[in-house]
């Protein structure tokens, strides 16, 4: 009688933790897999261009050796954003040319002020 | 001396009095009529003020769009849509389409029937699927009934100002919570430092100081927006900013001749100016 019992909880228990387990796969596993469905990977000139233009509300905190930097490499990502389609391009260089044109605003704004 | 040449002597100081008035009514006049030309216009009703048309090709159907930013800025701030989105800030020149709509670029950045907002999809703009097509909510220019919201109902519980509603206190009130990030186009940044306000000696003496809510306008406008376009690197003091140019829409009139309070709302900039609003609506 007592054997029976025994066997019951031990069948009862992992039967639990068999379910836990499950339930923990169902929960995190095609999570991940549909995170990473919605954000496909960022194209190189992508991924360069949101690095530039994240930098923009701190413009003012860059030295103009940065800053410098920054504005050349505005100008190198230029030519790979005008080959992408239409649209694209049309959005993204608008978009480049603002970021550029506020980082040589404020180096010009600096230069004027060490004179 | 005779009496004749008194009354003669009278008449010619009577007449030279009446030429000099008469030159002072032509100056005043004159004086009026130029203050007149550099008085900002009375602005159109709240509803109408900052509506768009975009008739890029209005020649067929389903014809021009009307963009009302009354409805928009409510949600959105300046910045995401006049940056992040890149629509440009003069008439014609984003070059939108339904082909950068469908492409999720331009109006396709929010309205692709996928996004929420406040927990709802929004309608997409220009969609190929009949079961989508909504076309006259946006290209509604002479359609009665095409627009799903009004600016009495829309705006009848935000805070209102001389010209119509008062956005700044409606979003300090917690009324409105404008959005400033688009998933897929807008860029992750650190939060930004606080730019502190400041004030501006007007060009003239008799007009009353400026001050200038650079914190207001860094947070809704982005730093990009403004600078240099509107604002060059100029530098400190040699340019005066003056009312004649703001109404000309350059400097602050580039929005608040457009779409931000209008230019006649004086205390709102120069807080210390008497309460004065010319063109100020019944």
């Amino acid at each position: 009688m007592l054997k029976a019992k025994f066997q019951a909880t031990i069948i009862t228990v992992l039967l639990f933790i068999g379910l836990l387990g499950l339930w923990n796969m169902r929960r995190g596993g095609p999570r991940q897999a549909s995170a990473a469905q919605a954000e496909p990977a960022k194209e190189t000139w992508h991924k360069e261009f949101d690095a530039i233009c994240a930098k923009t509300e701190d413009a003012m905190t860059f030295s103009q050796e940065e800053l410098t930097d920054l504005i050349r490499r505005c100008d190198t990502l230029r030519p790979q954003i005008e080959k992408l389609d239409e649209s694209q391009k049309k959005v993204y260089l608008e978009r480049l040319r603002k970021c550029r044109g506020l980082y040589d605003y404020v180096l010009d704004a600096k230069r004027k002020e060490k004179k | 001396m005779t009496t004749s040449s008194m009354q003669k002597g009278k008449r010619r100081n009577e007449r030279r009095h009446v030429l000099l008035a008469r030159v002072c009514v032509i100056l005043l006049l004159g004086n009026v009529a130029l203050a007149q030309v550099y008085l900002p216009k009375p602005p159109p009703e709240p509803s109408e003020y900052g509506k768009v048309i975009l008739d890029n090709y209005s020649a067929t159907e389903p014809g021009p769009v009307v963009f009302d930013h009354w409805l928009h800025r409510s949600k959105f701030t300046c910045r995401l849509c006049h940056v992040d989105v890149g629509f440009a800030m003069e008439a014609k020149a984003t070059g939108i389409s339904a082909s950068t709509n469908r492409q999720g670029f331009h109006c396709g950045a929010c309205h692709d029937g996928k996004k929420l907002f406040e927990g709802k999809p929004i309608f997409a703009a220009c969609s190929d699927s009949a079961h989508d097509q909504q076309c006259d909510r946006c290209h509604s220019l002479g359609k009665k009934r095409a627009r799903k919201y009004e600016y009495k109902t829309f705006t009848a519980k935000l805070p209102k100002g001389i010209y119509g509603v008062n956005w700044g206190a409606a979003e300090e009130s917690g009324i409105i919570k404008p959005v400033d990030f688009v998933e897929g186009l807008s860029v992750k940044q650190a939060p930004m430092q606080s730019r502190k306000d400041f004030s501006i000696k007007a060009a003239y003496s008799w007009v009353h100081p400026i001050r200038f809510s650079h914190e207001k306008h860094a947070i809704w406008n982005g730093c990009e927006l403004c600078h240099p376009e509107i604002f060059p690197s100029t530098p400190k003091g040699t340019v005066q900013f003056s009312m004649f140019h703001n109404i000309e829409g350059q400097y602050c009139g580039a929005c608040h001749r457009k779409v931000a309070f209008p230019l006649n709302n004086c205390q709102r900039c120069h807080p210390s100016a008497p309460l004065w609003a010319p063109g100020r609506l019944p």
